[in-house]
C-alpha cells in the first residue's frame, strides 16, 4: 500500500512539474473576468430596461411564449422552451428571483454551462498526455523496468489523474466565485433555488418541487460535473494508453467532447445517440428538470451509461498497457 | 519486451524525484500540502455527487418560501400629475409591434412621444403581448398571479385585442390571407361572442386597476383594399362601437380609432404580410394615442 501512495505521490508531482495545472488556472483565470464583464454588461443593460427583476422576468416569459407561437421552431425546442416559462412562472409566483445577480448564482451557472465542454476541456489537459507522453519523451522504458508491477503503476495514474480532477472543478468554482464577487457582491449563498421540475407532456409537473439554498445547489452540481469529469478523465487516460502520440488522444478526445454537445443539440430523433457518453455528460441539467436532449434519458440512465463507459475504458486501459509491448 | 516483474520494498523512493533529481527538499513540501487538499477535494466532491442523488431520488422537505405577499400598488390617482409616466401594454401581435423591422411597435414609439408631449419621464414597465392571443386567452392571463402585480403598477394600459377572435376562424387557425374563407357573415356572427369577452377583460383589468387609463386600441381592416373583404369594415365599426361603450362606461378608459388609417393608402402602412401595420403604420398609431391622451 505504501509502494501505491508513492507512486501515487511521484505521478502528482509529475503533473504538478510538468505545470499542467497551473495552466488550468491561468486559463480560468483569463476567462472568468470576461464573463464577469458580459454578464455585468447584460446585468447593467437589464437595470436601464426594467424596473425590477420581477418586469424583467415577466418580460422573459412573455419573450418565450411569444416563440412558442411561431411554427418555425422545431417540436423539441418548443417543450424545452414550455418548461423554462413553466418554471419561470414558478419562480414569479412565488416571488423568488432565479437569477439574483451575485457570486453564488454566477457561479452555479458557470458550473452549469461548464459542464459539457469546458470542464472536460481542463481535464483533458491533465488526463491525455498522462501515458502517451510518457512514450514520446521515452521514460516509459524507465518507468516499466523498475521493479514495479505494471498495473500498479497504471493505478498510480489513474488515482493521480481522480485527484486532479477533483481539485480542478473545486477550483473553478472557488476562482469563478472570488473573481465574480468582486464584481456582484459574495453573499447569496442562502437564497432559494426550486429544484425536481418534472415533465409531463406539455406541463410541468410541479409535485416534487421544492427549495434548496443556493450553496446546497452549487455543491450537488460540483458533485455531479465531478462525476461527469471523472469519466470524461477515464476515457482519456484509455486513449492515452493506445495512441501513441499526446497530439492524437488529445484531438480524439476534443473531438468527441465537443461532437457530444453539438449532438445533443441535434439528435433528439437519433435515440439510440443517447448511449453515447458525450451526450450523458450534462448531468447538471436533472437537477432543476430541465427536458433531457433524448427522450428516454434520466439521471439513474445517464450515469448507469457514463459509469459503464468509465469502468469499460478503465478496463480495457488496464489490460492493454498490462500486455502491450514497448518497442522502441 | 520488458516484463512486470514482481517487487516489494523501499527502492521506489528514489523514483519518486526520478525526472527532477535536483529539488528534493521543496517536493517533501508541496507533496503534504497538495495531497492533503485534493483528498479534500475529493471527500467535497463526492459528498456534493452524493447529496445530488439523495436530493434527485430521495427529496427532503427543502427551504421554507414565504408566501408570496401581494405587492402593494403604487398607481393610483391622477396618472398626469405622476412625474414618472408607467405604461403596461397588453394584448396581441399589434402591442407586439409584429410587421415593424425596427422592432419598434406602437408601443415604444407612443412612449416615446409621450415624453415629448408631457415633457416628463415616462417607461414601459412590461410589454406583456402575446402574438396571436385571444380575448379568451386574454382573460385566462389576466387571472394570473404575475400580471396582477405588474398591471397593478400602471398608469396607462395599452390594449389591443380582438383582432385574432374575429380574424382567426377556427379552420385550422388560418387567418383570411392564409387562405380560410372568411365571410362577412361569419364574421358578424363572431362579434357577440367576442364582445362578451371584451366586456370581461375589460372589467378584470378594472379589478386589477382601478385607477389606470386604460386606452383601447380600435380594430381596423387590414383587407380594405379587397373588395369581397371591404365589408368587413361594418362588422369592425360595430366592434369600435361596442369598445367605445365599454370606455364610456368606465368613464377613465379611451378607444383609439385606426380604421381611418388603414383605408385611403393601405398598402402604405401595412407591412408584407398584408395584416400587421409597418414602421409607418405604427408610428401614425402612435400619434393617435398620445392626440388621444393630450
Amino acid at each position: 500500500m505504501t509502494n501505491l501512495l508513492a507512486l501515487v505521490q511521484n505521478e502528482t508531482l509529475k503533473v504538478w512539474k510538468k505545470k499542467r495545472f497551473a495552466v488550468i488556472v491561468l486559463v480560468l483565470l483569463v476567462l472568468i473576468p470576461i464573463f464577469v464583464y458580459a454578464q455585468m454588461k447584460v446585468a447593467q443593460n437589464n437595470a436601464a430596461k426594467f424596473a425590477d427583476w420581477r418586469s424583467e422576468l415577466q418580460q422573459r416569459i412573455t419573450d418565450n411564449m411569444n416563440s412558442l407561437s411561431s411554427n418555425r421552431i422545431p417540436e423539441e425546442w418548443k417543450k424545452w422552451r414550455r418548461s423554462l416559462v413553466q418554471q419561470l412562472q414558478y419562480y414569479l409566483d412565488h416571488d423568488v428571483n432565479p437569477d439574483s445577480p451575485n457570486a453564488v448564482t454566477f457561479t452555479s451557472s458557470f458550473v452549469d454551462r461548464s459542464v459539457s465542454l469546458f470542464i472536460p476541456l481542463m481535464v483533458l489537459a491533465v488526463a491525455s498526455d498522462l501515458v502517451s507522453s510518457e512514450r514520446t519523451a521515452g521514460t516509459i522504458k524507465m518507468l516499466l523496468t523498475r521493479p514495479v508491477r505494471r498495473w500498479r503503476v497504471l493505478a498510480s495514474k489513474l488515482i493521480a489523474l481522480t485527484l486532479y480532477v477533483s481539485l480542478i472543478i473545486p477550483t473553478t468554482a472557488g476562482l469563478c466565485y472570488l473573481i465574480s464577487g468582486l464584481a456582484f457582491g459574495y453573499e447569496g449563498w442562502g437564497a432559494p433555488v426550486f429544484v425536481g421540475f418534472g415533465m409531463n407532456k406539455t406541463t410541468i409537473d410541479t409535485t416534487s418541487v421544492h427549495a434548496i439554498s443556493q450553496g446546497a445547489y452549487l455543491l450537488m452540481e460540483m458533485g455531479l460535473a465531478w462525476f461527469s469529469a471523472i469519466v470524461v478523465a477515464f476515457i482519456a487516460l484509455l486513449m492515452s494508453v493506445l495512441l501513441q502520440s499526446t497530439a492524437a488522444s488529445l484531438v480524439t478526445m476534443m473531438a468527441a467532447v465537443i461532437s457530444g454537445t453539438i449532438l445533443s443539440n441535434m439528435a433528439s430523433s437519433w435515440h439510440s445517440a443517447k448511449y453515447l457518453f458525450n451526450v450523458n455528460l450534462n448531468l447538471t441539467s436533472y437537477l432543476q428538470g430541465t427536458p433531457p436532449p433524448i427522450e428516454g434519458m434520466s439521471l439513474g440512465f445517464s450515469l448507469i451509461v457514463l459509469a459503464v463507459w468509465g469502468i469499460g475504458a478503465v478496463a480495457v486501459a488496464f489490460a492493454v498497457f498490462t500486455k502491450r509491448d514497448v518497442l522502441n | 519486451m520488458i516484463h512486470p516483474t514482481k517487487h516489494s520494498d523501499s527502492r521506489t523512493e528514489p523514483e519518486i524525484n526520478r525526472q527532477f533529481p535536483s529539488p528534493n527538499r521543496p517536493a517533501s513540501k508541496l507533496w503534504p500540502i497538495l495531497g492533503m487538499t485534493m483528498a479534500a477535494c475529493f471527500g467535497l466532491m463526492l459528498g456534493g455527487f452524493g447529496w445530488a442523488l439523495k436530493d434527485v431520488w430521495h427529496p427532503a422537505q427543502g427551504l421554507a418560501i414565504p408566501e408570496a405577499a401581494t405587492r402593494a400598488k403604487e398607481a393610483g390617482g391622477n396618472w398626469e400629475a405622476k412625474e414618472e409616466i408607467k405604461v403596461v401594454a397588453l394584448g396581441d401581435s399589434l402591442t407586439r409591434g409584429m410587421g415593424d423591422e425596427t422592432g419598434e411597435g406602437y408601443v415604444l414609439n407612443a412612449i416615446a412621444k409621450l415624453k415629448e408631449a408631457f415633457g416628463k419621464k415616462a417607461r414601459l414597465v412590461n410589454n406583456l403581448a402575446i402574438n396571436g392571443l385571444t380575448a379568451a386567452r386574454l382573460n385566462k392571463q389576466l387571472a394570473n398571479n404575475g400580471y396582477a402585480s405588474f398591471l397593478g403598477q400602471a398608469d396607462l394600459i395599452f390594449l389591443t385585442i380582438g383582432g385574432n377572435d374575429l380574424f382567426r376562424i377556427a379552420r385550422n387557425g388560418g387567418s383570411f390571407e392564409q387562405g380560410a374563407d372568411v365571410s362577412p357573415e361569419q364574421l358578424r356572427a363572431k362579434l357577440p361572442e367576442a364582445e362578451e369577452l371584451l366586456r370581461e377583460a375589460f372589467g378584470k383589468l378594472r379589478d386589477l386597476n382601478p385607477t389606470a387609463r386604460i386606452v383601447y386600441i380600435g380594430l381596423f381592416n387590414p383587407f380594405y383594399d379587397v373588395p369581397e373583404a371591404r365589408a368587413f369594415s361594418d362588422s369592425i365599426a360595430e366592434w369600435n362601437a361596442y369598445a367605445h361603450r365599454l370606455t364610456a362606461e368606465d368613464g377613465n378608459a379611451t378607444i383609439v380609432p385606426t380604421y381611418d388609417l388603414f383605408e385611403s393608402h393601405i398598402a402604405r402602412y401595412l407591412s408584407s404580410d398584408h395584416f400587421h401595420p409597418n414602421e409607418k403604420g405604427y408610428a401614425r398609431i402612435a400619434d393617435r394615442i398620445v392626440q388621444a391622451l393630450q
